[in-house]
């Protein structure tokens, strides 16, 4: 029985601790992950903006860079033919005065030639020899011839070497004339690739077909290749567009890109996207971190907190029991109380009639006796005798119902203030005479702080002489006549009580009878010399005041009853 | 000087017979009663002293009883016995006017002194009035004659 009450009770503080335990993880757990996902989130779209905006800034800023300088470029030739007419710059050596000229201005200048009207290269300086040839049929001559001005693609030439030219062309009809210089491509390349951003961030250019013109700093592709990704860019209208894709290398990059030179020319920058949100991805890390060391205190503290609720929960169920417990004994009691009360005033009435019928008997006997013969005497004396004990066993009866109803009576008595610290040394005095025959020395140590407490002031010395009593009759037992020292103290027990002490130094009370001790009709005493009665009483007395009443004792050294009251703030 | 008379009102008979008989033997009047009403019918047409009045009776409990003799007779003592072990009970008694309370169960001897005592402050009352009547006649002898008159 017992055993299946506690496997129950455990199963259900099992219950609890699961639902303690897990309100405990789930609740923080909830504003926890808001804050760190609402944070990151934030982070991470203000981190991609950042970037995109700052790699569209970059490529507004390279084109206008790399469009200045094709058009420097251009107006380094132009001011040649505004400056000279076809004669002047075809004169011998004149043109490699021009072009030292020429590099001065830029080092991106390879060479520089002159073509008359029908294509042929009438002068050239440079390194190549090209002096001669015809060029009538070549693609940028036509364009030049065409449009005034013109920049070409990368191409290999006769030359055979990729470059790219700026032609500008002077004159109207027959008297048309081109001066054309190759550039550097490896200036060029420099001037473009010149970008850095972060690790992978690179910039190259590609033709509208998708021909590379210059090269990857991250390789993969020579120039005049087409480049397999070009084909599905998206084509920026007027303006820069910035988009994210993997290259056929697998790699994901951020790119922007923006149209050169009439929409000849692709300006691409691009980043690895890894690189380009590498904070973003520390920032998951640090997130993961927090997360995980959060998680784990959340953990700790959760299962910490649960044990101690748990602890406190079973610590108050416990509590409850005893409480329980008391409160039933208490009832018991007062119901035997009750009963014993109504019982005892039953009893009175007969009793009185007994003693009355006694009285009666006595007083015929003695009339009996005068008229009877002396050698009867004998007889007479017995019957007196028994008369006696029928006088005496009444009264005993009586006694007891005396104690009985003050143990039962229900409370009726008017309470009033009163001071320990007069009321105790005036019940002193009553038996401190009896105390000083019995040879007991008598202790007393009232401390002037003490404070009042409400009480009947008749019940009062009744519990207090009931004590002194017991304790006088316990050291009669185990001193006789010296030796015995009864104490009574009184003193502040904390905010809202007084303690009241009596100790002495008797016989004491054994394990097994102090449990019973405020039991009523308990007594160890002999047949006729108590009711078991007087604690009971005293008992109920303090309970009626408001107060308790609890017994140490050690068999053989002494006992020690403390009353406790409450105590009246003044 | 004037023998006591007491009566007794108790609804046990046979304790009021037995007590009776005994009092009777210390050579004091005495008279019985069943219940209040009982005794109040009786304290119409006898001139009794001092009553002892059990607290606990049907119909008219000893508290009532008590009320009524105090307002209709008030110069008889009236001494309340109580099977209640506590004096609160009794001080009920006690401010209705009775003089004295006595224990159930209580011994003849206890009665009949308490009795007494009680006998001795009414004859001391009733001395008290006759000096203050006879000071009353001296002032003015015709007051004998309205007194006589009412």
């Amino acid at each position: 029985m017992m055993n299946k009450k506690d496997s129950r009770q455990e199963e259900q503080g099992e219950q609890v601790k699961r639902s303690i335990l897990n309100n405990m993880i789930v609740l923080p757990f909830i504003p926890f992950l808001l804050a760190i996902g609402v944070s990151f989130y934030f982070f991470t779209t203000a981190l991609q903006s950042n970037t995109n905006s700052s790699l569209k800034r970059i490529v507004n800023d390279h084109r206008d860079m790399i469009e200045s300088f094709l058009m420097e470029r251009k107006a380094d030739l132009e001011l040649i033919t505004n400056t000279f007419d076809f004669e002047q710059i075809n004169e011998k050596e004149s043109i490699d005065l021009i072009f030292e000229n020429l590099k001065k201005r830029s080092n991106a200048f390879v060479d520089l030639g002159l073509f008359d009207s029908h294509g042929v290269h009438v002068s050239y300086s440079g390194q190549y020899q090209l002096k001669g040839k015809d060029y009538q049929e070549e693609h940028w001559f036509k364009e030049v011839m065409q449009k005034g001005y013109y920049i070409s693609d990368i191409f290999l030439g006769y030359r055979n070497i990729p470059h790219f030219v700026i032609a500008v062309r002077q004159g109207t009809g027959e008297a048309r004339w081109a001066l054309r210089a190759t550039i550097d491509t490896l200036f060029f390349e420099g001037l473009v690739s010149k970008v850095r951003i972060g690790k992978t961030g690179e910039a190259y250019i590609l033709n509208k077909n998708g021909i590379a013109q210059t090269l990857k700093r991250s390789g993969g592709i020579q120039i005049l290749e087409k480049d397999p990704d070009a084909s599905d860019f998206p084509v920026p209208e007027n303006g820069i567009q910035a988009f994210v894709k993997s290259d056929f290398t697998g790699n994901t990059y951020l790119y922007a890109t923006t149209w050169l030179k009439n929409k000849e020319w692709l300006l691409v920058v691009r980043q690895e996207k890894k690189d380009a949100y590498d904070s973003l991805y520390s920032a998951l890390y640090i997130s993961l971190i927090i997360m995980l060391i959060g998680g784990t205190v959340i953990l700790m503290a959760a299962v910490f907190m649960t044990e101690r609720i748990l602890k406190k929960i079973q610590q108050l169920g416990r509590e409850k029991e005893t409480l329980g417990h008391q409160l039933i004994r208490a009832s018991q009691l007062a119901e035997i109380g009750e009963m014993a009360a109504g019982f005892a005033h039953e009893i009175n009435n007969p009793l009185q009639i007994i003693k009355s019928e006694h009285a009666l008997v006595e007083t015929l006997m003695e009339e009996v006796f005068e008229t009877l013969d002396p050698g009867k005497n004998e007889d007479m004396v017995d019957i007196k005798d028994s008369l006696a004990q029928i006088k005496l066993q009444v009264n005993r009866c009586a006694e007891i119902t005396q104690a009985i109803l003050k143990f039962g009576r229900k409370n009726e008595t008017k309470q009033q203030p009163l001071d320990p610290c007069r009321i105790i040394p005036e019940i002193v005095q009553m038996i401190e005479k009896k105390a000083m025959v019995g040879g007991i020395k008598f202790i007393k140590n009232i401390s002037e702080d003490t404070p009042g407490f409400m009480g009947n002031p008749s019940q009062f010395q009744q519990v207090m002489l009931n004590l002194f009593n017991n304790a006088m009759d316990a050291i009669a037992e185990q001193h006789g006549v010296s030796g015995g020292v009864l104490k009574i103290e009184a003193c502040h027990k904390d905010e809202n009580f007084l303690a009241i002490k009596i100790t002495d130094n008797g016989k004491g009370i054994s394990p097994e009878n102090i449990e019973k001790i405020f039991s009523p009709f308990f007594t160890t005493k002999p047949v006729g010399k108590g009711t078991g009665l007087g604690l009971s009483v005293c008992y109920g007395i303090i309970k009626s005041f408001g107060g308790t009443m609890e017994v140490t004792s050690e068999q053989n050294v002494g006992t020690c009853f403390v009353v406790t009251l409450p105590a009246i703030h003044q | 000087m004037e023998k006591m008379r007491m009566m007794l009102v108790d609804d046990e008979e046979r304790y009021l017979q037995t007590t009776q008989k005994l009092i009777e033997k210390k050579g004091v009047e005495v008279l019985t009663a069943l219940s209040g009403k009982e005794a109040l019918e009786k304290l119409k047409s006898k001139n009794i002293h001092v009553v002892i009045l059990d607290v606990k009776m049907p119909e008219m409990d000893g508290n009532e009883t008590l009320k009524a003799i105090k307002t209709l007779y008030p110069l008889v003592e009236v001494i309340m016995l109580t099977g209640h072990a506590t004096v609160d009970s009794a001080i009920d008694g006690l401010k209705s006017g009775a003089c004295d309370y006595l224990m159930k169960p209580a011994d003849i001897d206890e009665i009949l002194e308490k009795a007494r005592e009680a006998f001795e402050k009414r004859q001391r009352l009733e001395e008290k009035i006759r000096i203050a009547q006879s000071k009353k006649f001296m002032r003015s002898p015709r007051e004998i004659l309205k007194d006589d008159n009412e």
